[in-house]
């Protein structure tokens, strides 16, 4: 009897050990060496290297591991074998294309380029802070791997693009070549314009006299699409000449595009005071609502769903093309305007080049071949398509010659539109658009027709002398800043006197110092 | 005096019974908010706000989370399927660590037990985890990964070795053994026996763990297939976040269709919906466990 239980809990133990290793002993293809040494597919020659026209050794079968932001599209498995099938008939190698999910992205990054995994090609932008990661050294300088694994991209990105990425004089990642525009503008509600016979809100003055318009005749409508106080920056972008497409130049200073060496604090300035005043009228006047700090909701839903009339930041070309289609299916009846900042400022800057871009990171294990892969993903139009807009006849197809048409809708098909955010890989002559973008394209147009070249994005700053005080200021920028953004201070004047003390205290002005010291040696560094 | 401590009792009790209908109210709350967000239509969320009846009565969000019940179905069964053997194997190892712990005839069980301690006090930190995880387990897009890492919780292992300790008297052991019982037969017929409670609370902690986790997913799953129930959601309605945040100057554009507040909240519903139900049924043994869990002895 004894015997027999001891045999039972025996088998049980087994039982359950056995379960374990079976869902952790499977070693997927990616963890096995991808190396295969045995495998000389006879691809009608018997030689043991192959090489391919532009002379990199393609001898051995590997596996390249790619990997991007955000989420991976549900055809992402057809796709992946298409691409292969290529990939291997080219250049004997295979991909796996991961995507880290929008979860945590910024960690997630953090840790692939940390933790040592064999990593081929990664998404490289200023937001994801390339030029940190690219000074600690964690990718590969491609300088003398271009001309040798990817001759034809190495021509086809422009001279001053591959100049533009370099940091510390090395190239570290492959910009993409489209030319966008992110630059924001006023949307606002054309109808109602119309309507109560308002100016068009071009200017601080007529934008007021839309705004106060709108609250007089329309008392159950938001004027101002707004949360966490964003439309300081906008104010800026409207009213100056700022260096920066979008968002302020950080910690307060002051840079114009025309003089840029010439820099000044804006917090505390004569000028800042004078936008505070303004703001608070605008609260008094009730253009947002009183709990604005707290609201959650982006003012792009709440622009798009028509709660507000007017929205000052984040409508970008291609966002406000898509605030008007919602509008155009919600509400056919309602018609928006907009002004981008761009013709208040007088010139348009389009993405710095690093805004776009593939990395090799240190650890891969196959440069030449990841490099010789991502240039066909650019130039060749088959793997382009492929991972750009999906399976032609199966999750897209083209219209009139030339415009995209997706084939269901959104909810349905597996593979919408730059599915794979393919945002780096775009390449100019391939390009499908919607129908709908056509908009965006003339706005991109009468941009080209004033534009200078962005000189701010590609500023590498190196945050590590001012970490400690960077935490501290922003904390007070949070609790003394915002709420004179918002107008919910009485005492406009002291509410400034007090946050200046504050951060000063935070040591705002050594981050300033700082700042404008590798600022100069940048501009020094493009010659500017 | 006698009537003065019974109406103080009575007021006492009124009070407390007051205090707790209250709280337990609150708790309701939140969660009728969500089932009537689920039945709002988008547009009136975002217009009106969130209202406990639904101004504008709509189906789409269960309409969009039953569009594609498949992934749904899939990241339900991955959780149940990692919430049951983890727990079962779990607690197998938890409490023959715990059993063995403490009998007082393990020479090295002060060593031992300060080895486990010592882990809840110093930890590696993430990175160090993650490359031990990632490169030297190879354990990354694997359904182990999920299971592994809360196999054996310290803090569970001292409260079932405690337990064990105030639940079976030392006389057992020694009465058992004069009879020809071996330890295997002590632990099977005797420990696990009289330690039901305690069990029963460490298998709750463990499975509420592994059905609440989303961590293991988000750092270790590349494979949507592979994704916990949880994780789905929470990546759902951190894709939302994550555009609302990015500001424009970023120019980032999203092809996916991205879920709305209705939708959100429908999935929420579908996601806590059975965890719900079946709460009521278990609580008794978490209440009755954790208590005689508490006596630390």
């Amino acid at each position: 009897m004894g015997k027999r239980r001891l045999l039972t809990l025996c088998t049980v133990t087994l039982l359950t050990a056995s379960m374990l290793a079976g869902c952790g002993g499977t070693k997927t293809e990616a963890e096995k060496p991808s190396v295969d040494k045995s495998q000389t597919k006879d691809n009608g020659d018997n030689s043991t290297t192959t090489t391919t026209a532009n002379g990199i050794d393609t001898s051995e079968k590997v596996e390249l591991q790619f990997y991007m932001l955000g989420e991976a599209p549900k055809d992402l498995p057809t796709i992946q074998e298409e691409i292969n099938k290529l990939a291997l008939a080219d250049l004997n190698a295979t991909v796996k294309f991961n995507f880290t999910t929008w979860t945590d992205w910024s960690q997630k990054y953090k840790l692939l380029l940390s933790s040592g995994q064999p990593i081929d090609l990664i998404f490289t932008a200023d937001w994801t802070e390339y030029q940190s990661y690219a000074k600690k050294g964690a990718f590969l300088p491609l300088d003398e791997l271009l001309p040798k694994a990817a001759p034809k991209l190495n021509e086809f990105v422009p001279k001053d693009m591959w100049e533009a990425v370099k940091i510390d004089k090395k190239i570290y990642t492959v910009p993409a070549t489209w030319k966008e525009y992110v630059t924001e503008g006023i949307a606002y509600r054309e109808d109602l314009r119309k309507k109560y016979n308002l100016p068009k809100p071009e200017s601080i003055e007529t934008l007021e006299q839309y705004l106060d318009g709108i609250r007089k005749n329309e008392p159950n409508l938001l004027p101002l699409a707004d949360n966490q106080g964003y439309h300081t920056s906008s104010v800026r972008q409207l009213t100056t000449k700022t260096v920066n497409s979008s968002n302020t130049v950080p910690y307060g200073l002051n840079i114009m595009y025309d003089k840029p060496r010439d820099v000044t604090s804006y917090w505390g300035s004569p000028q800042h005071l004078a936008d505070l005043k303004m703001y608070k009228t605008w609260a008094d006047k009730g253009y947002w609502p009183k709990n604005v700090l707290n609201i959650k909701d982006s003012g792009h839903d709440v622009f798009a769903n028509g709660k507000a009339a007017a929205i000052l930041g984040s409508e970008n070309p291609n966002r406000y093309n898509d605030s008007v289609i919602k509008i155009k299916s919600l509400h056919p009846d309602w018609e928006l305007g907009y002004f981008p900042y761009p013709n208040a400022k007088g010139f348009a800057q389009p993405v710095h080049p690093i805004h776009n871009g593939f990395a090799i990171p240190r650890t891969s294990k196959h440069p030449e071949r990841a490099l010789a892969f991502y240039e066909k993903m650019v130039t060749d139009k088959r793997y382009n398509w492929l991972t750009q807009y999906g399976i032609e006849g199966k999750n897209f197809e083209v219209e009139d010659g030339k415009y995209y048409k997706m084939l269901g809708d959104a909810q349905s098909n597996g593979f919408p539109r730059e599915g794979m955010q393919g945002w780096a890989w775009r390449n100019p002559e391939f390009m499908l658009f919607d129908k709908s973008f056509d908009a965006v394209l003339t706005m991109f147009s009468e941009f080209d027709k004033i534009a200078k070249p962005d000189i701010f994005q590609g500023f590498p700053e190196d945050w590590s002398p001012y970490q400690a005080e960077k935490a501290a200021v922003e904390q007070v920028e949070k609790q003394y800043l915002y709420p004179l953004n918002v107008g919910l201070v009485e005492d406009v004047e002291g509410g400034l006197k007090l946050f200046m003390e504050k951060a000063k205290q935070a040591g705002l002005d050594k981050i300033q110092e700082e700042y404008t010291k590798q600022w100069l040696k940048y501009l020094d560094d493009i010659g500017q | 005096m006698k009537d003065n401590q019974a109406g103080m009792s009575l007021s006492f009790k009124i009070i407390s019974y007051v205090i707790i209908s209250f709280l337990s109210l609150a708790c309701l709350f939140p969660f009728l908010l969500m089932i009537s967000g689920s039945l709002t239509s988008n547009e009136s969320i975002i217009r009106d706000g969130f209202h406990l009846i639904p101004q504008v009565f709509s189906l789409e969000g269960y309409n969009m989370v039953f569009t594609f019940p498949d992934q749904l179905i899939k990241a339900y069964s991955v959780t149940i399927f990692v919430t049951v053997v983890g727990t079962v194997t779990g607690l197998f190892l938890i409490t023959m660590a715990g059993y063995v712990l403490q009998r007082k005839d393990f020479k090295y069980r002060n060593k031992f037990s300060f080895f486990i301690y010592f882990t809840t006090l110093f930890g590696g930190g993430l990175v160090p985890w993650y490359i031990m995880i990632t490169n030297y387990f190879n354990l990354g897009d694997t359904y182990a990964v999920l299971i592994l890492p809360g196999l054996m919780t310290p803090f569970l292992i001292i409260l079932m070795k405690n337990f064990i300790k105030s639940a079976v008297p030392d006389e057992l052991f020694d009465s058992a053994k004069i009879d020809g019982a071996n330890d295997f037969r002590i632990y099977y017929s005797i420990v696990l026996k009289l330690s039901m409670p305690g069990i029963a609370t460490v298998g709750l902690f463990l499975a509420l763990s592994y059905w609440n986790d989303w961590f293991l997913s988000s750092l270790f799953i590349n494979d949507s297939s592979k994704y916990q129930l949880q994780y789905y959601l929470y990546n759902m309605i951190n894709t939302m976040l994550f555009v609302s945040q990015m500001s424009s100057g970023t120019g980032v554009t999203l092809a996916q269709e991205i879920p709305t507040e209705s939708t959100k909240m429908a999935m929420a519903i579908v996601v806590t919906g059975p965890i719900v139900f079946l709460y009521p049924f278990i609580q008794r043994y978490f209440v009755k466990g954790l208590t005689v869990g508490a006596v630390k002895g």
